[in-house]
C-alpha cells in the first residue's frame, strides 16, 4: 500500500515537470537576479529594457528584427510631415490604438502627456535626448506637431519606442500614480500582467492590438542569474528563449543542444581602451599611438571567440550609422611601440595605471592586454574595485587607463558625444564619459547633429573617427554582438539581425510551430 | 522565567539599535553611487545629481540618519531606491521562502548528522568511523555552488526527477516539496557535515565520563547507554552549532538561491549591496539581527530543555 503510493507520487512528480501549455507559452531567460524598475522613461538596464521591448509603441518604429533607424517605418503615427526647415514635425495618428486593460483608446493627447512625460528631468532618465524639443501640442484629436528649437537630423530616431519614444497612456499614469513604474501601461502586443519577486513578470496577450491578437499568449520573463541553471533550464526544455553569454564557450555548447537557434543581434557592445590624455606620459601622442602598436588585435579577438567578436578599428561601432573604417589605424608591432616610447623620451618603458572593474569579462580583457603590453615595455598596473565602485571612481577622473564597453543608439552621434565631446568630459557639471578628455572632434560632432544631407553628415562623422583616431583619444578593441538562443519551434516571422531595445522582437506574429 | 525575558528583550532592542546604526553609516562610507547605479552608465551627470537630490543623498548623514530612525519608530522602512517598493514588502514577499528552506535543510541535516555522528563516535576508528569522516570532509569542503550545480545535472538534467527551476510558488503541498527537494538537500548535507562532526565529538566526550562506565558495569546495554543518557548530553554543544549556523545559513543560502532559482533574502541582499540600495540594506540588517537575536534565545530555551539543571530566573 505504502510503496503504490510513493510510486504513484514519484510518476506525479515526474509528469508534473515542464508541463505547461505547449504552443502559446513562452518562457524566457534572463540574465538577472530581479525585475529593476519598469518605468519605460525610466529603465536603464539591459534586463528591464528586453522586457518593456514587447510592450510598447512609439510615434514610429524600427521594422522588427532590426536596428538601425534606416529602417523606420510607421507605428502610432501612420504618416507625417516635416517643414523645409526641419523644425517643425506634424505627425497624423492611426485612431485604432488601444491602451492596455481598461484604459481606453489612445489620442493626441496620449502622446502629448507621454512625450511631456520623457521630457521631465524629475521623471525620466532621458530627459536630455529632447533637449532640442521645443514644444508638443495636439492639434487634433489625432494630430500631433513637435517643434523643434534647432535641427536634429536624427530626431526621427528620438520617436522609436526606445527610451523617451515609448508611448505610456495618460489615463493609466494618472490613475497608476507610482505605482505605475510596478505595472506599466502601453499599447502594444503584450501587456503586464503579474510579477513574481525574483522570479518572473508574466504578460499576457493584448486582444486589442491594432496589428492583431498575438498568437502567444503568455510569455514569462524569468530571472535567472545563474549562468549556469540558465543554461541547463533551456536544455531541459523549461525556457524557449534565453539570453546569451557573449563568450565562445557558450556558443559552442548551446549549439550542442538540438533544436537551437541562435542569433547575433546589432547594437553591438563595443570595448574601448580610453587614454586620459591629461595624465603624462599619456599627454605625449607617440606614447598613446606606441601603446596602440603594442595591441595585437586579432589575438584579443581570438582570446575572445571568433564566433562571437569582431575586430574594431574606429571609435564608433561598426554597423552604426556614420562609421567608417577608413580611419588611421596602428599595426601590431611592438618594436614600433618600443621606437615610439623610446622618441617620446621613455627608452625605458613606462607605468600607466588602470582603475579596473572586478566584473570577470571585462578584467579577463584587461589581463590579456596587461600581458601584451608588457611585452613593448608599458607595465599596466590594474587597481581592481568592485563594479559599481568602478563606475563612481571612472567618473571621478580617477583612472589614466579606462577600459569600457558600451552599446548605444546605433548612429554615430550618440559614441562620439558620450565619449568623445569636451561637453561630456568626466569631473565636470555637464560630463557623460568622456574618460579620455578628448576634445579633438568638438566642431565636426557638432556639425554633424544639424546636417540635414545625409551625405555630408557621414562625412563630417568620418573626419571626427578620423582626428580621434589621429590623436588616439582611446583604443577601439572589439566588438561583440547580442547573443540570444531560443528553440528552433519558435518562430517570430522576422528575420533578426538586431534590436535596439536588445531583446529578440516578439511581436503579434511570433508563434510556436509543430 | 518572565523577567529572563525581558531582560533578553531588553538586550536585542539594543543590539539592534547598534547594529543599524552601524550599519547605516557603513553604507554610506562605501564607495560607489546609487543615484549612478539606478540611472545607469549614459546617464548624464546633471540627471545624476538631481536623482540625488531627490532621494536625500546631498543632505548631511547626521540628518538622514534622524530621518530614517525616525521612520524605524513609525514602522516606515523606507522604499527601496531601485525599484521604489517598500522594502518591508520585499523582505516579506521572499522571507517564506527562507524560513522554508532554513526550517527543512535544518531539520534534514538533524536527521542525518546526528545519527551519523553518533554511530561514528560509537564505533571510533573503526570503518564506519571512517567512512563518515571522510563524507563530512566532503560535504564540508564541496562549495554550496558547486554541490548544486552537481545535483542540477544528476536530478534535473540526466534523470529528469526534478525541475531546474523550483519556484517556491507551488499550489499543492507536492508541488512545493519538489520545488524544495534539492536546494533543501543542498543545504542539508552541508549541514548535515557540521552537525555530524560536532555530534561526534561531542558524543566522544560524553561516552569517557564516569557514568558511562558506571552504567556499563550496571548491567545497561550499550545502545540503551548511547540513546537514552549520553545523547541527551551530547546534544548540547549540538544545539548550539545548529542555533549558530542557522543564522549563518539564511547568509550561506545565497548561492543555492541563485543556482535553483528560489526567492530568498540572500539574494535580495547581495543584489541590494550591489547596487548600492541602502534603505534596502538597512531594513535587511535590521531583519537578520531579528533572527540571529530570536534564534540564540530559542536556543537557550531548547538547552533549559534538554539540561533540567539550567534553570533561568
Amino acid at each position: 500500500m505504502k510503496k503504490s503510493a510513493i510510486a504513484a507520487s514519484a510518476l506525479a512528480m515526474i509528469a508534473a515537470t515542464g508541463a505547461h501549455a505547449a504552443g502559446t507559452t513562452l518562457n524566457v531567460g534572463m540574465a538577472s537576479a530581479d525585475a529593476g524598475v519598469i518605468d519605460p522613461h525610466v529603465a536603464t538596464s539591459t534586463p528591464d529594457k528586453g522586457l518593456l521591448h514587447w510592450m510598447f509603441n512609439g510615434l514610429v518604429r524600427i521594422k522588427p528584427g532590426q536596428a538601425s533607424p534606416e529602417f523606420i517605418e510607421p507605428d502610432i503615427a501612420e504618416s507625417w510631415t516635416t517643414s523645409d526647415d526641419g523644425l517643425t514635425w506634424v505627425f497624423k495618428l492611426r485612431e485604432d490604438v488601444e491602451c492596455h486593460g481598461d484604459f481606453g483608446p489612445l489620442d493626441a493627447q496620449d502622446v502629448v502627456f507621454s512625450l511631456d512625460r520623457a521630457m521631465d528631468p524629475d521623471i525620466s532618465s532621458f530627459a536630455n535626448d529632447y533637449s532640442a524639443v521645443q514644444s508638443v501640442e495636439a492639434t487634433g484629436d489625432y494630430e500631433v506637431t513637435i517643434t523643434l528649437s534647432s535641427g536634429e537630423a536624427g530626431f526621427l530616431g528620438k520617436l522609436v519606442p526606445y527610451h523617451g519614444g515609448n508611448i505610456v497612456c495618460q489615463d493609466a499614469v494618472e490613475a497608476l500614480g507610482d505605482d505605475f513604474a510596478n505595472r506599466p501601461v502601453g499599447t502594444g502586443p503584450f501587456m503586464f500582467d503579474e510579477y513574481q519577486p525574483q522570479q518572473y513578470i508574466k504578460l499576457i496577450a493584448n486582444p486589442e492590438y491594432f496589428r492583431g491578437e498575438p498568437k502567444i499568449q503568455e510569455i514569462y520573463y524569468r530571472y535567472i542569474p545563474s549562468d549556469a541553471s540558465r543554461d541547463l533550464a533551456f536544455q531541459a526544455g523549461e525556457i524557449d528563449m534565453i539570453y546569451g553569454r557573449q563568450d565562445q564557450t557558450w556558443v559552442e555548447r548551446i549549439q550542442e543542444i538540438p533544436g537551437t537557434k541562435i542569433v547575433k543581434m546589432q547594437p553591438g557592445e563595443m570595448t574601448l581602451i580610453h587614454l586620459n590624455m591629461t595624465m603624462p606620459p599619456l599627454d605625449d601622442v607617440r606614447v598613446r599611438r606606441a601603446i596602440a602598436h603594442a595591441i595585437n588585435r586579432d589575438a584579443m579577438v581570438q582570446f575572445r571567440g571568433q564566433d562571437v567578436t569582431l575586430a574594431a578599428i574606429s571609435p564608433v561601432p561598426e554597423g552604426y550609422q556614420g562609421f567608417t573604417a577608413d580611419v588611421p589605424t596602428y599595426d601590431f608591432s611592438v618594436d614600433q611601440a618600443k621606437a615610439l616610447l623610446a622618441e617620446a623620451g621613455h627608452p625605458d618603458g613606462i607605468t600607466v595605471k588602470s582603475v579596473q572593474t572586478s566584473l570577470p569579462g571585462m578584467l579577463t580583457t584587461m589581463e590579456v592586454l596587461q600581458s601584451l603590453l608588457r611585452d613593448a615595455g608599458i607595465d599596466l598596473q590594474l587597481e581592481l574595485v568592485e563594479h559599481a565602485t568602478f563606475h563612481q571612481m571612472i567618473r571621478d577622473d580617477a583612472s589614466q587607463v579606462t577600459q569600457y564597453s558600451a552599446a548605444r543608439f546605433p548612429v554615430a552621434d550618440t559614441y562620439l558625444t558620450q565619449f568623445f565631446h569636451s561637453d561630456a568630459i568626466v569631473g565636470t557639471p555637464t560630463a557623460i564619459t568622456n574618460f579620455s578628455h578628448c576634445a579633438v572632434a568638438d566642431a565636426e560632432i557638432e556639425a554633424a547633429r544639424t546636417e540635414t544631407d545625409p551625405a555630408k553628415q557621414d562625412e563630417l562623422w568620418a573626419t571626427a573617427q578620423q582626428k580621434i583616431m589621429e590623436e588616439v583619444c582611446a583604443i577601439p578593441i572589439y566588438q561583440n554582438l547580442q547573443l540570444w538562443a531560443w528553440n528552433d519551434k519558435l518562430d517570430l516571422g522576422v528575420e533578426v539581425k538586431g534590436s535596439l531595445n536588445l531583446s529578440p522582437p516578439v511581436t503579434e506574429q511570433a508563434a510556436f510551430s509543430e | 522565567m518572565s523577567a529572563f525575558f525581558i531582560k533578553r528583550l531588553g538586550f536585542s532592542v539594543i543590539t539592534l539599535f547598534g547594529v543599524l546604526t552601524i550599519v547605516f553609516f557603513i553604507v554610506r562610507v562605501l564607495p560607489g553611487d546609487p543615484a549612478l547605479v539606478i540611472l545607469g552608465d549614459q546617464a548624464s551627470q546633471v540627471s545624476i545629481e538631481a536623482l540625488r537630490e531627490r532621494l536625500g543623498l546631498n543632505e548631511p548623514l547626521f540628518v538622514q540618519y534622524l530621518q530614517f530612525l525616525g521612520g524605524v519608530v513609525v514602522g516606515d522602512w523606507g522604499v527601496s531606491m531601485v525599484s521604489g517598493r517598500p522594502v518591508v514588502e520585499e523582505i516579506l514577499k521572499v522571507l517564506p521562502a527562507t524560513v522554508e528552506l532554513t526550517v527543512v535543510s535544518l531539520i534534514l541535516g538533524a536527521v542525518i548528522g546526528i545519527p551519523l555522528g553518533v554511530w561514528s563516535a560509537v564505533r571510533r576508528n573503526e570503518l564506519p568511523d571512517y567512512i563518515v569522516r571522510i563524507a563530512s570532509l566532503l560535504g564540508l569542503s564541496l562549495p554550496a555552488f558547486v554541490s548544486a550545480i552537481l545535483l542540477l545535472l544528476m536530478f534535473s538534467i540526466t534523470l529528469r526527477w526534478f525541475p531546474v527551476m523550483s519556484s517556491g510558488q507551488g499550489d499543492t503541498l507536492l508541488e512545493r516539496a519538489r520545488d524544495l527537494a534539492l536546494p533543501a538537500i543542498n543545504l542539508g548535507l552541508i549541514m548535515a557535515a557540521y552537525i555530524t562532526r560536532v555530534a561526534r565529538s561531542a558524543m566522544l566526550e560524553v561516552l569517557n565520563q564516569d557514568y558511562v562506565r558506571t552504567a556499563h558495569a550496571k548491567g545497561l546495554v550499550f545502545r540503551v547507554i548511547v540513546w537514552r543518557h549520553c545523547l541527551r548530553n551530547a546534544l548540547i554543544p549540538v544545539v548550539t552549532v545548529v542555533g549558530l549556523y542557522l543564522g549563518i545559513l539564511i547568509g550561506n543560502s545565497v548561492l543555492t538561491e541563485i543556482v535553483f532559482n528560489r526567492p530568498g533574502l540572500g539574494k535580495l541582499i547581495v543584489g541590494a549591496l550591489n547596487q548600492r540600495d541602502y534603505t534596502m540594506l538597512q531594513g535587511m540588517m535590521v531583519i537578520y539581527t531579528l533572527i540571529v537575536v530570536l534564534v540564540n534565545l530559542f536556543t537557550d530555551l531548547v538547552y533549559g530543555l534538554i539540561d533540567p539543571r539550567i534553570q533561568y530566573s
